[in-house]
């Protein structure tokens, strides 16, 4: 088994404290990502758990065992570094099987291993090649190859697939989901990108200056996200921010006034809210809806920009000075300039307090605990 | 036929005004730096040793009426206290153990340098860089007090300790090291290597274009040195070539022929070295430059 336990982390660098306290529990095959802007501390977390930073206080555990003193190839782990970090002077082959020869393995077991992972990777025409006659997603796969030809306990990655171009990212973000149906194995995973966290996690965990902001599901956190931050960075386009005002309390929710004059009902607990308190209304680009309907509150806008798509259209509208996302059929024919009404249902929206705290849901989504696998 | 087109013909063609300038002073260039080894070989294969000397102010030094391998026979056949031969093995091993000695020490410090986890590293460093400024001429006297302290004069290991580590190499390899990138070390740290073997798996291996830079210049260094063997070898036992022509300009006579001779085989191994690997020779001079 190789769960991955967090107790109390912290990092300090000198007087800087760049992890402030961070607790996690990581199961046996899951696959987590850690995302975040820069300067979070997700790359240092990481790095933390594969040993190549010390940790300033607390507990780490992979499979039950406290690690904090354990020398990186000791745990258990291999890591996938974003620059690939290959040895330049050596074949894919032996890149590949460089940790199992300083391991002692038997010749003959290595080359089993390596061949049987080049196999998986579809590098067998390259074992004999050196790095640099490899293109970008060759030596991404070459690190991946030589991370799992150790097989580790749990796999690391960080920001493996910012070096490649758009289409290559998506292929092998794919490759790795497939690589970790089969194997089976733990993986962390580091990226910025919350496409990549949201396509890829069992779970993700959102960081915020050395601090967890949330952990969950992918579909947890984007219907269910706990603060203000982590709405806005889960999701593409980000979700729409507008100030609003409470005007009423009752059993269906929180009522709030829209900028404009309408209103909609969000099904949220009324707790501590004061009507007439002012709060922030998160609504999602593509839960807007172009025109009026009914039961719904309306906001009028003229639009600025529009971005065509294909499958779908993206209008930035300008609200009362305020620019909302929407997110529209392909097939709208609304154009620069245009004045537009847009339609906000408020059982899709979140409410903010103040200190950007989200406002706890009434009911808890269908989908917000599903994973990769349907449910049984 | 006029010449233009008989220029043509031959795929040649006109040169222009600068290209004349240039390609005149390069002869010139070429010339003033290769005369003086033609006079040598010729001056070497002259049988008179007087007639060197005379020929000396005229062209006749470039030329020579009766050629005669007679002055490296006398060399090769020499029987002073030690055949000819055996200064110029002196010399092989002298260089073979420094600039192998060398290369692994200078590059093991500049590695622990670059990626030790020592302490007062920055300071060491610059303490090396400023050693470099020290020119080799003025620590000879009392590196000669240290070797005759440490009972080692007249042997080679005086020879060939005092050089092997030096705070040019060091710097050189230490710039090259800085540059691998952190993740290649990690990379190997996962991998579960230790630091030498970081070092000796990867770091000797990258760093083969530096090796062949250091090899080069501590080579030629080396074969060149002349003063400070001279002061620590009192007998000839291990002494290298370079001393060893000096024997043939005695206090009075000078054997011009054998002395010529002479230096044209210490010159023969660099030479065709030289030639084998001139493209390392030009990286080294032009990477030395640069760092």
């Amino acid at each position: 088994m190789a769960a991955l336990t967090l107790r109390n982390i912290h990092k300090r660098y000198g007087g800087v404290h760049i992890i402030k306290g961070v607790d996690l529990d990581i199961a046996h095959g899951e696959f987590v990502v850690f995302v975040g802007p820069s300067g979070c501390g997700k790359s240092t977390l990481l790095r933390m758990i594969a040993g190549l930073e010390e940790i300033s206080e607390g507990d780490l555990a992979i499979g039950g065992t406290r690690v904090n003193d354990t020398p990186p190839a000791e745990r258990g782990i291999a890591m996938v570094f974003q620059s690939y970090a290959l040895y330049p002077h050596m074949s894919v082959r032996d890149n590949m099987g460089f940790a199992l020869r300083l391991a002692k393995v038997p010749e003959a077991q290595i080359k089993a291993k390596v061949d049987r992972a080049a196999q998986l990777l579809h590098l067998d025409q390259l074992l004999e090649r050196k790095p640099a006659a490899l293109s970008g997603g060759q030596r991404q796969r070459v690190a991946i190859g030589r991370a799992i030809v150790r097989e580790p306990k749990v796999f690391l990655f960080d920001e493996p697939l910012s070096n490649l171009d758009a289409s290559l990212r998506v292929q092998m973000r794919i490759e790795i989901a497939r690589m970790h149906e089969r194997l089976g194995a733990t993986m962390v995973y580091v990226t910025h990108d919350q496409v990549e966290a949201m396509t890829m996690a069992d779970k993700i965990v959102v960081l915020q200056g050395g601090v967890v902001e949330q952990v969950g599901s992918p579909l947890e956190l984007y219907h269910h996200p706990r603060n203000r931050f982590v709405a806005g960075f889960i999701g593409s386009p980000k979700m729409n921010f507008l100030a609003c005002t409470v005007r009423a309390l009752g059993a269906q929710g929180v009522s709030v006034e829209l900028p404009g004059g309408s209103r909609v009902t969000v099904p949220v607990e009324a707790a501590g809210v004061q009507p007439g308190q002012a709060l922030t209304l998160g609504v999602r680009p593509e839960h807007l809806v172009e025109g009026e309907r009914a039961g719904s509150g309306t906001l009028n806008g003229q639009v600025l920009v529009v971005e065509r798509l294909g499958g779908s259209t993206f209008l930035y509208v300008d609200v009362n000075g305020e620019t909302l996302t929407l997110q529209v059929d392909g097939n709208s024919r609304t154009g620069v300039d245009d004045r537009v009404a847009i339609a906000v249902d408020g059982a899709v929206c979140q409410l903010f307090d103040a200190t950007g705290v989200a406002l706890a849901r009434h009911d808890r989504h269908p989908l917000a605990d599903l994973g990769r696998h349907r449910a049984a | 036929m006029s010449a233009s087109t008989l220029l043509q013909k031959f795929g040649w063609r006109r040169l222009s005004r600068l290209e004349i300038v240039q390609l005149v002073s390069l002869t010139i260039i070429a010339i003033v730096v290769v005369s003086p080894l033609i006079i040598l070989v010729v001056a070497s294969l002259k049988p008179d040793r007087f007639a060197i000397l005379a020929d000396m102010g005229s062209m006749r030094a470039f030329w020579v009426d009766d050629p005669t391998l007679n002055n490296y026979r006398e060399i090769l056949s020499f029987d002073g206290a030690l055949p000819f031969g055996r200064y110029l093995v002196n010399s092989v091993f002298i260089l073979l153990t420094t600039v192998t000695g060398g290369l692994l020490i200078n590059s093991m410090a500049a590695f622990v340098l670059a990626w030790g986890q020592m302490r007062g590293r920055a300071v060491i460093l610059s303490v090396l860089i400023a050693l470099y400024i020290i020119p080799q001429e003025s620590i000879v006297m009392p590196l000669l007090v240290l070797v005759n302290k440490l009972g080692m004069s007249d042997g080679f290991s005086a020879q060939i300790l005092p050089w092997m580590a030096s705070p040019i190499y060091i710097f050189l390899f230490y710039q090259f090291f800085k540059q691998v990138p952190k993740d290649i070390v990690e990379a190997a740290r996962m991998d579960g290597a230790s630091l030498f073997r970081i070092y000796w798996s990867i770091f000797v291996p990258l760093s083969l274009p530096v090796m062949a830079t250091v090899t080069i210049l501590l080579g030629i260094d080396m074969w060149n040195q002349y003063l400070w063997p001279m002061l620590v070898t009192q007998s000839d036992y291990a002494r290298p070539i370079s001393v060893a022509i000096a024997g043939f300009f005695g206090q009075d006579t000078v054997f011009w022929n054998t002395a010529m001779a002479a230096s044209v085989l210490m010159m023969v191994p660099v030479l065709v070295f030289y030639l084998f690997f001139q493209k390392w020779f030009m990286n080294s001079f032009a990477g030395a430059v640069k760092g």
